[in-house]
């Protein structure tokens, strides 16, 4: 019926149209766990604007979190998002329009006396420390790219040795004592998790480079009219054309018209995708916690 | 049609006789232009379909490139400059990170058109492309992530920045009139929409997911810019309606619900019609259990005072970020062989729903993404049921659509002619790993890893059914926005950079052409000086074709 359909059918991997931005703030992508946490760039101020922040020292922060503890937390919680008597401070308007503890300091100083809030004796550096740490408080909730995933280990590594084995189909093209040997020596659970459900983890372009070497890129058999038969790497593929680099590094680009030339697209890791169809999240879970036996 | 006469039947407030060459007679946004595109959707409706059919399958062939036009966004010489943020360097500035991108449907009136990008508005020649002034807004921060446009009232531009500005311009000069600051920076609000302008009301909406602030939509007047009324998407008080849908008034009013695009207006029922944003904390429920109105709503709002009249939820108690933002499209159809007044909407959960735009009551809900598996069915009002299990666990749970939704802003398209809805969609799955455990999380509260695309479609939906009536799978990606028109074309874009015609009717390609720029925003078109003229943003580039000899 369509024209592209013999190879849209077998095209499960492929590039997705990423939805430029979902107007959620900068896009979330990166890291892949909480080891590569990016520096945020560095800002003039304190409080943020556009997903931008301040960096501060650990150094700065520790002694933030100390004077924090010994003068609030005892009102407004250990984590500053509120306590039984003073308000979430990370969502105070006095807070977010702080820089440098500017405003902070003249509610440290002077208290609340309508509000019950005593004033605090402090000197300068240990407000500004304050304020460093309220301001950090602030990034760690907005910056949703350096969220940390915690302890996906939840799964139970028989019931995943069964999946592995049986139903997920595994074992036809991997083995845990040939190319998985080892295999969570190599990667932490979060990332050995995301190496099975998304092997590609959405990235932008299509597998290249790396992929190419480890045998996960997308290869492309092309046969034209005449009888002409051309594969390799599958490069960029759209209705009007498709191009494929041979194994000399020769690029090969195609006009397409339908089904002509006829396209094949071999997608090693078509697998894992045909997956996201059939798992539960406890096979998932279940298989994590297997692999990850596999030390 | 339908919709066409009744509009026409409304009261024009000013018909002005004699226009400076650059004043949009109010009358324009009260029928449906072909000489004009004088307001975000083109029309009130949201179909962005044009009567317009110079341009038809039988010449498509010789459609070629009239003009093009390279944005270049910054503080340059001869700029129009205003703002609160501090002076850039000269050819700096312009805020893009994420590289140039005409997101805006350009406003064009009296053969100019008006365009933006984050922090930029530009007027250019219509006609030859040629750039008449430029003005630059010195930001003091926001996400500069897209702008959606330009609203115009009589000779006045009004656009939204980044740092959350309502900025108002003389269309002829590109001259600042005056500047509203309408939300707080600070508090991560950042504003993309394009106002929409009805009667004397510009209709104003904001974004912002990072720290838990309320939404809200907003009318100004457009000669002062003094607020005129402003609906929050949350009740703010025990006692209000939807309070009870909240905990406690704590969460209801850190509770999210942005209208950062542009909603849709039928001047006979005087109701505006809006979809709102997901709830907040994005992903992390656990301190705003309840279905959290009107959060993932679509929400009717009578026009004059900004009172809700009706609400629909598509997204009960969201955790996904599945904001049910995207075009509330106006069409008159049959529902049962009896003519209603209808409203549709493909939304970012993957469901399509059909409602009575009259009362809000639900007529199809309808899933049209394949692999979609959040909900458990729907309930009686038609809202879909979210399946607990898939809300974001610690040790990740998966779910499609992912967070960028099963479709997005790109606006979708309703041809009369054809009777169906046009929509591009994309597949694929996210796990979803919850990442703030405390009882009152702050901001998203979830990380969300994706596994890569299964595909991306341009759908034709039947309003009657929901079903898809054909599909075009884009071998590499698609689509951006759509258009369609009275030449039994439908215009779309994939990721190679392609602009596409199909027949609207079969999915039939009919003529491509290599914008050599990503295809960035809906195409439109209009006649100038007795020519049709199909106009598309690609890239940094603003480019319009016209048929060749």
């Amino acid at each position: 019926m369509k024209p592209a359909r013999v190879a849209l059918v077998l095209l499960s991997a492929i590039v997705p149209f990423v939805w430029a931005h979902a107007q959620d703030g900068p896009p979330a992508n990166r890291p892949a766990s909480a080891q590569a946490a990016p520096t945020p760039p560095p800002r003039r101020g304190g409080a943020g604007a556009g997903g931008e922040y301040k960096a501060y020292d650990a150094a700065t922060l520790e002694q933030g979190k100390k004077v924090y503890t010994a003068n609030c937390a005892f009102c407004h919680g250990g984590n500053a998002k509120g306590g039984e008597t003073g308000p979430d401070l990370l969502r105070s308007l006095t807070v977010l329009h702080d820089e440098n503890g500017e405003l902070i300091s003249q509610v440290v100083l002077n208290g609340r006396p309508d509000k019950g809030m005593p004033k605090f004796n402090l000197p300068p550096d240990q407000v500004a420390d304050i304020a460093a740490f309220l301001h950090d408080g602030v990034r760690a909730a907005a910056q949703r790219g350096t969220y940390k995933i915690l302890d996906i280990l939840v799964g139970d590594p028989k019931a995943g040795e069964a999946y592995f084995n049986g139903p997920g189909g595994c074992t036809s093209c991997h083995s845990v004592t040939g190319d998985l040997a080892h295999i969570a020596s190599k990667y932490d659970p979060v990332n050995l998790q995301q190496k099975v459900v998304m092997p590609r983890e959405g990235r932008f372009g299509r597998a290249a480079g790396p992929a190419a070497a480890s045998g996960t890129a997308i290869t492309a058999t092309v046969t034209t009219p005449s009888g002409e038969v051309v594969n390799g790497l599958l490069g960029r593929i759209d209705d009007f054309s498709v191009t494929v680099t041979d194994q000399s590094g020769k690029p090969h680009t195609f006009t397409r018209d339908g089904d002509v030339p006829k396209v094949e697209i071999h997608d090693p890791m078509k697998g894992h995708f045909a997956l996201l169809k059939q798992y539960t999240d406890a096979d998932i879970h279940n298989l994590t916690a297997y692999l990850e036996t596999l030390k | 049609m339908n919709l066409a006469r009744i509009v026409l039947a409304i009261g024009v407030t000013a018909a002005p006789t004699l226009l400076p060459a650059q004043m949009l007679d109010p009358a324009l946004l009260q029928k449906q232009p072909t000489d004009a595109w004088p307001t975000y959707n083109g029309d009130y409706s949201g179909r962005r379909f044009s009567p317009l059919s110079q341009i038809n399958q039988s010449n498509i062939s010789n459609l070629k490139l009239a003009w093009s036009y390279k944005a270049k966004p910054g503080e340059t010489p001869g700029s129009q400059v205003g703002g609160e943020g501090a002076a850039v360097k000269p050819g700096e500035g312009g805020g893009n990170p994420f590289g140039v991108s005409i997101k805006a449907t350009p406003l064009m009136v009296n053969g100019v058109l008006y365009f933006t990008t984050p922090d930029n508005t530009w007027a250019v020649d219509a006609r030859t492309g040629q750039e008449i002034w430029h003005y630059f807004w010195r930001t003091r921060g926001g996400i500069h992530i897209g702008n959606r446009g330009v609203g115009m009232y009589n000779n006045w531009l009004f656009f939204e920045t980044p740092d959350n500005y309502l900025v108002s311009l003389d269309a002829k000069t590109g001259k600042e009139r005056w500047h509203k600051e309408i939300a707080d920076v600070k508090q991560e609000y950042f504003s993309t929409p394009a106002p929409i302008i009805v009667d004397n009301h510009v209709i104003v909406g904001t974004g912002g997911d990072s720290l838990d602030v309320p939404g809200f939509l907003e009318s100004r007047d457009p000669e002062t810019g003094d607020l005129q009324w402003k609906w929050w998407s949350e009740p703010m008080k025990k006692g209000d309606p939807g309070a009870e849908s909240w905990p406690d008034e704590y969460s209801m009013r850190h509770g999210g619900g942005m209208t950062w695009i542009p909603g849709t207006y039928d001047p006979d029922l005087k109701l505006y019609y809006v979809g709102t944003g997901n709830p907040n904390p994005v992903m992390a429920g656990q301190s705003r259990k309840g279905t959290d109105l009107f959060t993932c709503s679509i929400v009717a709002l009578d026009i004059a005072t900004g009172k809700m009249k009706w609400y629909f939820q598509a997204s009960p108690h969201d955790t996904h970020d599945w904001d049910s933002a995207q075009t509330p499209v106006l069409f008159d159809g049959t529902v049962n062989g009896q003519p209603r007044k209808l409203l549709a909407q493909a939304n970012r959960n993957g469901y399509f729903f059909v409602l009575d735009r009259v009362t809000g009551k639900n007529i199809l809900s309808y899933p049209f993404l394949e692999t979609m598996n959040w909900s458990k069915g729907v309930d009686a009002n038609g809202s879909p049921i979210p399946d607990p299990a898939k809300e974001p666990q610690v040790a990740g749970v998966l779910v499609s659509p992912p967070s960028g939704g099963a479709t997005n802003w790109p606006p979708p398209s309703f041809d009369p002619e054809t009777g169906l809805f046009y929509v591009g969609t994309s597949a694929s799955y996210s796990v979803f790993y919850l990442t703030d455990t405390d009882p009152h999380p702050e901001g998203y509260g979830a990380a969300e890893r994706n596994s890569g695309g299964l595909g991306s479609t341009l759908r034709a939906i039947d309003y009657h059914t929901g079903k898809t009536v054909w599909r075009h799978d884009f071998p590499g990606g698609g689509t951006a926005g759509l258009l369609t028109t009275a030449g039994k074309l439908l215009f779309a874009g994939d990721s190679s950079q392609h602009l596409i015609a199909f027949d609207p009717a079969t999915g039939k390609i009919l003529w491509h052409t290599d914008l050599k720029g990503s295809i960035a925003n809906g195409p439109e078109t209009y006649t100038l000086d007795g020519k049709q003229y199909l106009v598309v943003g690609a890239g940094d580039s603003l480019q319009a074709f016209t048929l060749g000899q």
